[in-house]
């Protein structure tokens, strides 16, 4: 099969997910009636569909781990991060127990969930049965929001103050990026199980590994980079994002006007 | 002797009292402005040597086939030169500028551990003896700045040079880090009232921000040199066949390198920050911006060190990423560029001293911001890698910028140091000098190395275009050399019969300016209001001053306590010496050693042992609270009992150890051994200083030192102990619960 091809036929139409779509829409539109951040809604909505429909997911189906990582930054960090954005700013996510709002379980909810599930054995897992993928990919989404909520959650009085957030952002970027180093220049397989594709569904392999030039070295490579440059990008974002806001004009207050 | 001791009372540097005493006065001293200028005079004279190093090594390529230099002794000159004027001049220097100026501009006393200050100096000296006692050795270092691997090991380099080399930089890599935790505690703690993080000048945010690069690389590069040296003593193979990598060393060694070249650039911006908008006569254009992409910089300087590696062969899709990452860098540094062109826009200029030399590095910073983008790309940077247009491009950063930075820095504070202002009529001689040699030297040399002229070589064939070329870039540094001693003519000149200074020579409008000069001991006797960015000009200028700069964030005004500040910061800097023993050790043993291995360790036992360290870090949290609620006697007994298992640990250590000499398992016997007594024996190396600290304590304790509760100091050894039991936690599960799991 030609990437062309592959292109147009390579989308999953997997029920569970668009039914998650259409229900979360509904939801998001019967609540939130005004709809002014609607915009940001659409656009986790979108990323989560082409995510979980498109070629990319078939790719990580067994074909590429590079494709598999693709996949694991943008649930665990677009899709929770725009969701957030699109809540309205007045919605407090003081709910639940307590200890999920904790800098630290947020931190260890989004460092832990690169590390976990890229143990060779759950890294395998994953993609060998369904069940336990549908449960990574829940957790990722969940994982993803736990830890965002530090930052993005929608009352500024919940959010950490920014250069806490700056520290919180950059230590787990730091934790992330050296899992990208290791599996950069692992000399051992992290994932096997895309070194040898139980099936090619698609009969996209030989374009794959001639056609792309994806030797399985150079796939969990890619991964590695992935998760080591590109993934840091993201969170370089969310500084600069945390230092506009610190650095943002107030209002001074009359108290520091007299003194 | 009498005679410096008067110029430097007149100088303002001695107090009268201090007449007859006063190389005592200086060498004990704990004062930051004296701790800066010694900082200073160190790095001034290893300038001097490091200059006459490059001298000799140009005049050596002046002609082709010129037999001045043996080979041998030019590429220790090269080594020497270049690890000089990194580690013992640029560093030095632009610490010591920050020591001084840095405790004034936030207006506090002195720096948050003055005696640490100290200590932090005193290693520059003691790194700098060590390099250079290289060649009473039997020779210098001869490997290149970077000291790449196989090269820096026994067997391509036998004599001792390296060694000397590794220690020195180990040396001058602590005192980096301790000053640099004493600057970022200084900054978050001592900070006068109303001066706000946000109010802070460009030059004090950058030296905090450029800080957190120094305690976060430095560590790297000494885990590297510390690898080196076991290599090179013990006979391991960390970066030499068989199983040792190479490459390793490369990762590791600019995993540092690329931040460094960062941690002398980002005090040159802060520098520059100061400086043009003081001669525009405007405030800086976009503060917000010049302060929020230093952080940016610093970021992405951790994350791009791969582009010194394109010719290495990592592979495409290596090379790509890191092409990408690296061009990011140019949108940060052109937002500081752009800010700074633009604050010079519509100003009223003053073309003195300063600014000319800002000016000057502001845009050959722009030329060397230039070629850096394209040794980003790979495809380029394969063709120029190792040729003189590399030389060229790191000089315009090193010089161009960094020097000419220092220089314009030196002439703006010097007048506040030394309370006489310096000649602006040699000051302008010293700058067309400068220029006129630094554009001589390096702008040809972009062309010899497209021409293809190798750099670290000893000499050249008298190919056509070269010979001339060359005699013209060595013509340029004597030019350059001759500003160097016009430099120091005016310093001294200024010093022996200089004009008096005042209190702000230049109309600036930051604290430092607002007392004497040079300052008196305790800075300050009375500072102005505080209200923006700028207090001096508010001062001035009651009728027009500068928007209020609000507080909005507890942050901004809260302040830590400085000995838990002190202790986290130190925490993150040895996570990066940990993490990079901790990686070097997943990595060796990713697919198992020949010979003996982890499954030869006794999980058992030492998981036994482990859980008393891993209980100490229990006993030491209700020493804590025992202090807390004000029960002495208990808070002493938690303490003893931590110890006693702190202790525990260490014995099952020795005692594993003893097991493993016996049954023939040393250091050298293979990589898994090298790794695991490298990883656990510094391991054991900070728990004993944990112990050291907590006996401290103890004893502290038995002395009724804790009278006011909750102690800062037991809290903060407490979270040092924490961390080190947090560290075994990652050692234990590397190396004895993950070859179980496979």
């Amino acid at each position: 099969m030609t990437t062309a091809q592959f292109i147009l036929s390579g989308w999953t139409w997997n029920p569970s997910v668009l039914v998650t779509g259409t229900c979360a829409l509904v939801i998001y539109v019967a609540s939130f009636r005004d709809g002014r951040r609607i915009g940001w809604f659409a656009a986790a909505l979108a990323v989560f569909l082409l995510t979980l429909l498109s070629p990319l997911n078939t790719l990580a189906d067994g074909y590429l781990f590079s494709a598999h990582m693709a996949q694991h930054i943008l649930l665990l960090l677009i899709v929770p991060a725009l969701f957030l954005l699109s809540l309205p700013r007045t919605l407090s996510l003081a709910v639940g127990p307590r200890l999920f709002a904790h800098p630290l379980a947020g931190w260890l909810a989004g460092v832990g969930a690169m590390w976990f599930w890229h143990a060779p054995a759950l890294c395998n897992a994953a993609v060998a049965s369904r069940p336990v993928h549908a449960l990574q990919t829940v957790s990722l989404l969940v994982l993803g929001g736990l830890f965002w909520r530090q930052i993005l959650a929608p009352r500024e009085e919940e959010c950490l103050s920014p250069p806490r957030a700056i520290f919180y952002l950059f230590s787990a970027c730091v934790a992330c990026s050296v899992l990208g180093v290791i599996i950069t220049f692992s000399p051992v397989t992290v994932c096997s199980i895309y070194t040898m594709p139980a099936m090619d569904r698609f009969g996209m392999l030989q374009t794959i590994r001639t056609g792309w030039g994806f030797s399985p070295e150079r796939d969990q490579q890619i991964g590695g980079l992935l998760m080591w440059v590109p993934m840091c990008l993201i969170y370089l974002t969310a500084i600069l994002a945390q230092l506009a806001r610190w650095f943002a004009q107030p209002a001074s207050p009359p108290a520091e006007r007299m003194s | 002797m009498n005679e410096i001791a008067s110029v430097l009372g007149r100088a303002g540097l001695l107090t009268a009292e201090q007449r007859e005493h006063w190389k005592m006065a200086w060498l004990s001293t704990v004062d930051h402005k004296r701790i800066g200028i010694l900082y200073m005079v160190t790095g001034l004279f290893f300038f001097v040597i490091g200059g006459f190093e490059a001298m000799l090594i140009r005049l050596q390529l002046a002609v082709p086939n010129n037999t001045l230099l043996h080979p041998d002794t030019y590429n220790m000159l090269f080594t020497m030169h270049g690890t000089t004027m990194i580690f013992l001049v640029a560093m030095p220097v632009l610490f010591g500028l920050a020591n001084y100026i840095v405790p004034l501009q936030i207006g506090a006393r002195d720096m948050a551990f003055p005696r640490l200050n100290a200590f932090g100096f005193w290693l520059v000296p003691l790194g700098g003896i060590v390099l250079h006692f290289s060649f009473m050795a039997g020779g210098g270092p001869a490997v290149g700045w970077f000291a790449y691997a196989p090269l820096n090991e026994t067997p391509y380099s036998p004599l001792l040079g390296v060694d000397y080399w590794a220690l020195a930089l180990l040396v001058l890599g602590i005192g980096s880090v301790s000053v640099s935790i004493n600057f970022i505690v200084t900054v978050l703690t001592q900070r006068a009232p109303h001066m706000t993080l946000r109010r802070l000048p460009l030059f004090t945010w950058m030296i905090f921000i450029n800080s957190f690069l120094v305690i976060l690389a430095l560590p790297v590069l000494n885990a590297a040199l510390v690898m080196l040296l076991i290599d090179r003593r013990l006979d391991t193979h960390f970066f030499l066949q068989p199983g040792g990598s190479a490459i390793m060393w490369q990762n590791i060694f600019w995993a540092f390198g690329h931040p460094e070249v960062y941690i002398v650039a980002i005090p040159a911006f802060g520098i520059l920050s100061e400086v043009i908008p003081v001669f525009s006569r405007k405030p800086i254009f976009g503060y917000e911006f010049v302060a929020g992409s230093t952080v940016a910089i610093a970021f992405l300087s951790l994350l791009v060190w791969a582009h010194h590696m394109f010719t290495v062969g990592l592979g495409h899709a290596v090379d790509l990423f890191f092409v990408a990452s690296s061009l990011l860098i140019a949108i940060p540094t052109g937002v500081k560029v752009l800010a700074w062109s633009a604050t010079m826009v519509g100003g009223r200029i003053r073309f003195n001293t300063p600014m000319l030399f800002c000016v000057a590095a502001l845009v050959q910073f722009l030329f060397a911001g230039l070629t850096g983008i394209s040794h980003a790309v790979a495809a380029l940077d394969w063709q120029t890698k190792n040729s003189y247009y590399l030389v060229a491009h790191f000089h315009f950063v090193f010089v161009g910028l960094i020097v000419f930075a220092i220089l314009g820095a030196l002439h703006y504070w010097l007048p506040k140091m030394t309370g006489r202002i310096l000649s602006d009529r040699l000051g302008k001689w010293t700058f067309w000098l400068m220029t006129i040699g630094f554009n001589l030297t390096f702008i040809i040399q972009h062309f010899l190395g497209l021409a293809g002229m190798p750099r670290r070589v000893y000499t050249y064939p008298a190919l056509p275009g070269w010979g001339w070329m060359n005699m013209v870039s060595t013509i340029g540094a004597f030019f350059m050399a001759a500003a160097a001693l016009l430099f120091v003519w005016n310093l001294a000149a200024s010093l022996l019969s200089g004009k008096p200074a005042g209190d702000n020579p230049w109309n600036a409008w930051t604290l430092e300016w607002a007392t004497t000069s040079p300052p008196p001991h305790e800075n300050f006797h009375e500072l102005p209001p505080i209200r923006s960015r700028r207090p001096l000009w508010d001062d001035a200028n009651p009728d027009r001053p500068d928007p209020i700069i609000g507080t909005k964030w507890k942050a901004e005004t809260t302040v830590p306590e400085k000995n838990m500040t002190a202790v986290i910061t130190f925490i993150i800097s040895e996570s990066g010496f940990f993490g990079v023993l901790i990686l070097a050790y997943l990595f060796y043993n990713a697919t198992p050693q020949p010979g003996p291995g982890a499954h030869d360790l006794n999980l058992l036992k030492t998981g036994i042992f482990s859980l008393c360290l891993f209980a100490s870090s229990f006993t030491i949290w209700r020493s804590e609270v025992s202090l807390h609620k004000g029960r002495q006697r208990a808070m002493a007994g938690w303490l003893a009992a931590t110890i006693l298992l702190g202790s525990v640990f260490i014995i099952g250590q020795g005692l594993e150890y003893r097991g493993l000499f016996q049954s023939g398992l040393v250091v050298s016997s293979n990589l898994f051994a090298t790794t695991f007594f490298t990883l656990t024996g510094f391991h054991g190396l900070h728990v004993c200083v944990g112990l050291m600290a907590l006996l401290i304590v103890l004893g502290l304790a038995l002395g009724g030192g804790f009278k006011q509760r909750p102690s800062p100091v037991l809290r903060a050894v407490g979270l040092y102990w924490h961390f080190v039991d947090a560290v075994w936690v990652l050692v234990f599960s590397a190396v004895y619960l993950l070859p179980h799991l496979r």
